[in-house]
């Protein structure tokens, strides 16, 4: 009796799996079959992050290049095909992913992966393999030194920063700050430094540095620390949940001063968990969907109409960088050109997208500026 | 041949190959009934030590691994000679503890660069292929250089792999093969027939560490890249479910665990968004019906009897 029970579970499950695997087989075939776009497509293979804890990012860049893609599509220049991968946020899935874009799709370039370190580990293997490949969310120091072919469009700290912190300390007349940031983060660490940078080069006395952890939940007593030293500012590097968390617990103790934030300020959720205490906190973004301007409200319709939310900057940049190949095989006249195409996007400049006016320097860094903006009464508005 | 040699492919079996070491490094400390979760803790060691040693010292890298292996080793006496006094799930949270403390400590040092981590490191391929290209060995008829170099890789590894497998098996049956198996079966009573158990059970520990460390160098050297979040506690969940799924009474278990396991995500890549789901089923039926791994030794004894019969037919 036991048996047959085991054997009637197990054909159960079995037949469940099946039916799963047929499911999604079906569910993802469109995506994987339009090759019908035209013979003449230039496929473009994609490595994001798309499951687990930050795929809220890769899903924002998979819609700011679904939309990019349709639209330059149905311009009818070029075509454009794109070949998703997952790579969870993992280096050997990343290094996977680009590998089997590259050697199995035949991909013409690339774009991704979302995170520096899945960068660091997979872009030598693009540029070794003469594929060009650009960084959309990439902002860590040293990521086009990979080679050559490695190219971003995300505006490194190293650039948007110090913007941030020139406008903040001109505005504020900044003398002396406080500096707080997340030791076990890559990306928060990195920030901090071009951060202490900004300040020295603007001659603000830093009076203490403070750090904590991702995921921490207590930041009392490094607040109260800070606050004994009545700073003019505060500059916070972290992600946006503990950025969060530190400006709640600072306006509760009292700490009325400003807080200039690294890119973890720049996003909707920082004002959507602080709340009133997010006012005064300054960040320099790229990216800001309230500027007036006419290809910035049609991206921002566009994007409304097609997914129901504001698209952040992760949509932004994405969508930004899939015209960026666009106009780039254009000007190159091959679809398959894997070389023509490098040459070609590095030579990209005056381009006008979403995110500003870009050009790559000879690093194949963006030279772009960013606008600094500021909370107030729960928005983020232009810093002037 | 030109599915053979596709990069993505080759890039797969180095990668197996990488994990099927780890698998023997567990495998290691398992022949003596001790689970230890610090072998991602090894692995960084071994990683890091490797990683600073080719790219900020300049030494070679068939010497920076072995170092790597044996600074990875000598850190297990460390831990090992007090942690080992503990048995089952307390050793298992005494080395999960070390091997956090690993990850700290590598994320507040300035050597390993904290947690933006050490980029740029050479590859095991360019470096091979350079060694061979100065005895005058470059190019194989029609291979570009980066399937030469990932074939080299690939010859490396599988040589190395199958001396660990060759060790072990000749290990099982010496002297200290049979103290393993002992201890395994029953401390106290091994104890009682005059083996040193704590002598032995640090033995497989450092062998296990130095193993682990030596993967954890040749990862570095295969991925460009590492950083403290690499070698974190879902590493070690990783490399002991090879030993798991395959099973860990047999070398042949953990190695087929880490073959299965490292291929089946890139298999699934068709089914995209619902591939973890998918490969999460997978395990949870395996460990349903197979709780003692896939391969066992009464599955090595079985087939063994069945392929013997159609042979004597």
């Amino acid at each position: 009796m036991k048996k047959g029970l085991t054997k009637w579970l197990t054909g159960m499950m079995i037949g469940t799996l099946l039916l799963t695997t047929a499911g999604c087989g079906g569910g993802s075939a469109p995506a994987a079959n339009s090759e019908s776009e035209g013979a003449g497509a230039a496929k473009i293979g994609v490595v994001a992050y798309l499951s687990g804890g930050g795929a809220a990012y890769g899903q924002s860049q998979k819609e700011g290049l679904d939309l990019a893609k349709d639209e330059i599509n149905a311009l009818g220049k070029v075509k454009i095909d794109l070949v998703y991968e997952d790579s969870r946020g993992n280096n050997t899935e990343a290094i996977n992913a680009v590998n089997k874009l590259i050697n199995k799709d035949n991909v013409v370039a690339l774009i991704g992966p979302t995170l520096s370190g899945e960068m660091f580990a997979s872009g030598p293997i693009a540029n070794q393999s003469e594929v060009p490949i650009m960084g959309t969310s990439t902002t860590a120091e040293g990521i086009t030194d990979i080679g050559e072919f490695v190219f971003r469009n995300a505006l490194p700290e190293s650039s948007a920063v110090p913007q941030a912190v020139k406008m903040a300390v001109q505005k504020y007349n900044l003398k002396k700050v406080a500096m707080m940031y997340s030791s076990n983060n890559d990306w928060a660490v990195s920030g901090y430094k071009t951060m202490a940078q900004a300040l020295k080069d603007n001659g603000v006395e830093v009076l203490a540095t403070e750090t904590f952890a991702d995921k921490d939940t207590d930041f009392s007593a490094q607040l109260t620390k800070i606050s004994s030293l009545k700073p003019d500012a505060i500059m916070v590097s972290s992600l946006y949940q503990e950025a969060a968390l530190v400006l709640k617990k600072a306006r509760e103790i009292g700490i009325t001063v400003p807080f200039v934030g690294t890119n973890g300020f720049n996003s909707p959720e920082l004002i959507k968990i602080a709340g009133q205490a997010a006012d005064d906190a300054i960040v320099a973004s790229p990216w800001y969907p309230g500027k007036e301007n006419e290809k910035i409200t049609k991206f921002v319709t566009d994007y409304k109409a097609k997914y129901n939310k504001i698209p952040d900057q992760f949509a932004a940049q994405s969508y930004d960088a899939l015209y960026i190949y666009a106009s780039a095989l254009e000007k190159a006249g091959s679809s398959t050109d894997r070389a023509k195409l490098r040459d070609s996007l590095a030579t990209i400049k005056d381009f006008q997208g979403v995110t500003g006016k870009f050009a790559f320097d000879e690093k194949r860094n963006p030279l772009m500026d960013a606008t600094v903006l500021i909370v107030k009464d729960g928005q983020f508005t232009e810093l002037k | 041949m030109d599915i053979i040699l596709n990069q993505y492919y080759l890039q797969i079996v180095i990668f197996v190959l990488v994990n099927a070491i780890l698998g023997v490094s567990i495998y290691m400390t398992l022949s003596t009934g001790q689970l230890s979760l610090g072998n991602a803790g090894f692995m960084s060691i071994g990683a890091y030590t490797c990683a600073i040693l080719t790219v900020k010292a300049g030494f070679p890298v068939y010497l920076a691994i072995p170092i790597g292996g044996a600074a990875a080793s000598f850190i297990s006496l460390i831990i090992g000679y007090p942690a080992l006094r503990l048995t089952g799930i307390y050793l298992a949270i005494a080395t999960l503890g070390f091997g956090e403390v690993v990850r700290v400590i590598i994320l507040n040092l300035k050597i390993t660069n904290g947690a933006l981590g050490i980029s740029g490191i050479p590859t095991l391929g360019t470096k091979i292929s350079k060694m061979l290209s100065s005895f005058g060995l470059s190019r194989f008829g029609g291979l570009t250089a980066q399937q030469t170099s990932n074939l080299l890789v690939l010859v490396v590894l599988i040589f190395i792999l199958a001396f660990l497998v060759f060790f072990c098996t000749r290990l099982n049956r010496s002297r200290v093969g049979r103290a393993f198996a002992s201890i395994k079966a029953d401390e106290s009573a091994a104890e009682a027939m005059g083996i040193n158990t704590t002598y032995y059970k640090l033995l497989a520990f450092a062998l296990g560490a130095f193993i682990a460390g030596m993967a954890g160098g040749l990862s570095a050297h295969l991925t460009f890249f590492i950083g403290p979040k690499d070698f974190a506690y879902h590493r070690t969940v990783e490399i002991l479910s090879f030993a798991v799924l395959g099973g860990s009474d047999l070398i042949i278990g953990p190695i087929v665990g880490a073959l299965l396991l490292t291929m089946l995500p890139e298999l699934l890549r068709s089914a995209s968004e619902y591939r973890l789901m998918i490969y999460g089923a997978l395990m949870v039926i395996m460990m349903a019906f197979r709780p003692q791994g896939l391969i066992s030794k009464e599955t090595v004894r079985f087939w063994k009897r069945k392929l013997g019969r159609r042979i004597n037919q």
